[in-house]
């Protein structure tokens, strides 16, 4: 067929939807918040897997952490206490023994979590923990005032602290100055030397990946120092750093390995790496993702029902009309190439509203929420091309029906 | 060139089938003007609608020119109806929403015309029936002489051979109906094949050749 003469068709096919304005608006409509659902959908899911994984990725990708299963000891062997990590391993995986590791840092804590401090007369709970500067390395951790520990602060067991910006916030005072000020713990006095940037852990919290507490109430110490005030040489968890994300598996079998060669067999180790919680994730990110996208496209299909639906009552209305058009020389290609075109245009339009509407709803959303969102252009673009593909779809019945008229019949009908 | 030979048609299904044609036998030369009249149920429609390839026989034959028209598909008698057929109808068969123009434009459309000859063709029709100044009208803005104007014009402007005229003044009063019957008359002076049914003696007149049908039969056929 010309393609002058499908032109010729495409203008009767505009012509007989202008005549029936209203219900072509009607049917415009239901594509239109088809399209609008799949693009509100995609977005917002899209921007929730940024989101989560830019907070995923503050943590580092390569991070593995290593400690002792209490809960199931190895039933053959007598010994029965300790955390199953001492100083002399991690000296050990420090000089290199796993090749997979490219850094490591020692975590010694109470067994009970929360301890009391006070600053002047102030006094709050926080979580003390002690580790290494390559600690805050690992944990991609930033300084917003002070340093890092050095390495004389750890051989030398001296009493400093880095203190997390909730500390900061209700031991100190926001406006304060918190280094080189001293915080007691009991006997003990820590001089602080560094606050640490705010970070997210809300969605890490939701998936069970962190403890309830907040990770930004916390005050750090040279873990030697902790050692100290607990009698023992003990590391109750180590921080470990990946080569890289592929190399994950063979870090952890290489200091599982290490462990339990050195402690003769005594203990079981478990560990977490970053990577399982992100696939974790991404696991059920995708899944939600999909359930929304699929409720999106059946709302898109109801838009393609409801063109059949109009273009059958079209066909039976203008039976008269058609049997004029064959009487005078309307082929069957003819006749079903306008109806399919009368239910494509109005996909179409319906598709391309959709696709301006909700492209200024985003920018205007954008502004009111102050989050950058991300439409995902790859999934809208194919929802447009299925919503195309819905009306070609939805028109081809209808139009084979009109095709199929017999001219007596349908000049005789009113 | 129009030539039928023991034609048959029947409705309805195999035991209830009503027969309407039954063996019709009928020979049109070029240039004729017939009319075919008889009381309705007589099968005159059916034959008419046959002629104009609107309809396919049971049995028989029919011959327009070299062509067997009743081994042909849809698709080829729609192909025969563009090329030599004009259809007026008793009610016109206008399409509401389109303005003179544009209805008689449509056989154009479909016979794959250039936009610009089918405006000058259409307006060229339509003076000729004396619509020069009614262009942009719908049909519901024209009298019902105006309307079958119309029709005339869209009947002729793809050049048919044979004019199928159904009852083509039986929604007009008898003025017009005689102004229309004299249109037709100088369409045939100027060679065009004209078959009408209707059942108006008056009009029938103006027809060189009148068949008479009874129960799916022709009975004669009277020569003025």
């Amino acid at each position: 067929m010309l393609l002058a003469h499908v032109r010729d068709i495409y203008f009767q096919a505009v012509w007989a939807l202008r005549d029936n304005l209203m219900r072509t608006l009607l049917s415009i409509l239901g594509i239109f918040i088809g399209i609008i659902a799949v693009m509100a959908v995609g977005t917002v899911t899209q921007t929730v897997h940024n989101f989560v994984f830019t907070e995923l990725a503050s943590y580092g990708l390569q991070t593995i952490w290593i400690y002792r299963q209490h809960e199931a000891p190895n039933p053959y062997s007598t010994v029965r206490t300790g955390s199953g990590i001492t100083n002399l391993d991690l000296e050990q995986i420090q000089k290199g023994c796993c090749p997979a590791v490219a850094r490591v840092s020692p975590e010694v804590y109470y067994q009970d979590w929360s301890q009391l401090f006070r600053f002047g007369n102030r006094y709050n709970n926080v979580i003390l923990e002690g580790v290494d500067g390559v600690f805050f390395d690992i944990s991609r951790d930033e300084f917003t005032i002070g340093r890092n520990f050095r390495d004389e602060d750890i051989d030398n067991r001296r009493n400093v602290a880095i203190i997390g910006s909730e500390v900061h916030k209700t031991l100190i005072g926001e406006h304060q100055n918190p280094v080189g000020k001293s915080i007691r713990f009991g006997e003990q006095k820590f001089i602080v030397v560094g606050v640490l940037k705010r970070k997210n852990r809300d969605f890490l919290a939701s998936i069970g990946a962190a403890e309830d507490y907040d990770v930004n109430n916390k005050i750090y110490i040279p873990y030697t120092v902790h050692q100290q005030m607990l009698a023992s040489k003990d590391i109750h968890q180590l921080l470990i750093e990946s080569r890289s994300v592929a190399e994950t598996q063979n870090a952890v079998d290489q200091v599982v390995e290490l462990l339990q060669r050195r402690n003769n067999n005594h203990f079981q180790y478990k560990w977490d790496t970053m990577e399982s919680w992100n696939t974790k994730a991404n696991n059920i990110l995708s899944n939600i993702s999909l359930l929304g996208l699929v409720a999106a496209f059946v709302s898109l299909l109801v838009g393609g029902v409801g063109i059949m639906n109009i273009m059958t009552t079209s066909v039976v209305e203008r039976t008269r009309e058609i049997g004029i058009r064959k009487a005078i020389g309307a082929t069957q290609n003819d006749i079903r190439l306008q109806f399919i075109l009368e239910a494509v245009v109005i996909s179409t339009l319906g598709g391309s509203f959709g696709l301006g509407v909700g492209y200024i709803l985003s920018i205007v959303a954008q502004h009111m929420l102050q989050i950058p969102l991300q439409p995902p252009w790859m999934i809208i673009i194919a929802a447009f091309l299925v919503s195309i593909g819905v009306g070609l779809a939805s028109g081809y019945y209808p139009a084979k029906r009109a095709a199929r008229l017999k001219p007596v019949e349908a000049l005789r009908h009113d | 060139m129009i030539e039928l030979i023991n034609v048959s048609k029947a409705y309805g299904s195999d035991e209830l089938s009503v027969p309407v044609l039954k063996d019709v036998c009928l020979s049109i030369p070029k240039g004729d003007f017939i009319a075919i009249m008889g009381p309705s149920g007589s099968g005159k429609s059916t034959l008419l609608n046959i002629i104009g390839c609107l309809d396919s026989l049971d049995a028989g034959v029919y011959q327009l020119g070299r062509q067997r028209v009743d081994l042909l598909d849809e698709d080829e008698l729609t192909q025969l109806r563009l090329r030599h057929m004009g259809f007026v109808f008793q009610m016109f068969n206008l399409i509401p929403r389109f303005n003179a123009l544009r209805n008689v434009e449509l056989p154009m459309i479909y016979a794959g015309m250039q936009p610009q000859q089918r405006i000058q063709k259409a307006v060229a029709a339509l003076s000729r029936v004396g619509l020069q100044d009614r262009l942009n009208h719908i049909p519901a803005k024209l009298s019902g002489g105006q309307q079958q104007r119309v029709a005339i014009a869209r009947a002729l402007v793809n050049d048919p051979d044979i004019i199928i005229a159904d009852e083509p003044t039986g929604s007009l009063d008898t003025k017009t109906g005689h102004e229309i019957m004299k249109l037709f008359q100088t369409l045939n002076r100027h060679g065009k094949t004209i078959v009408m049914v209707t059942h108006e003696d008056n009009i029938a007149a103006y027809a060189q050749r009148v068949a008479h049908m009874r129960d799916g039969v022709i009975t004669d056929i009277v020569r003025h």
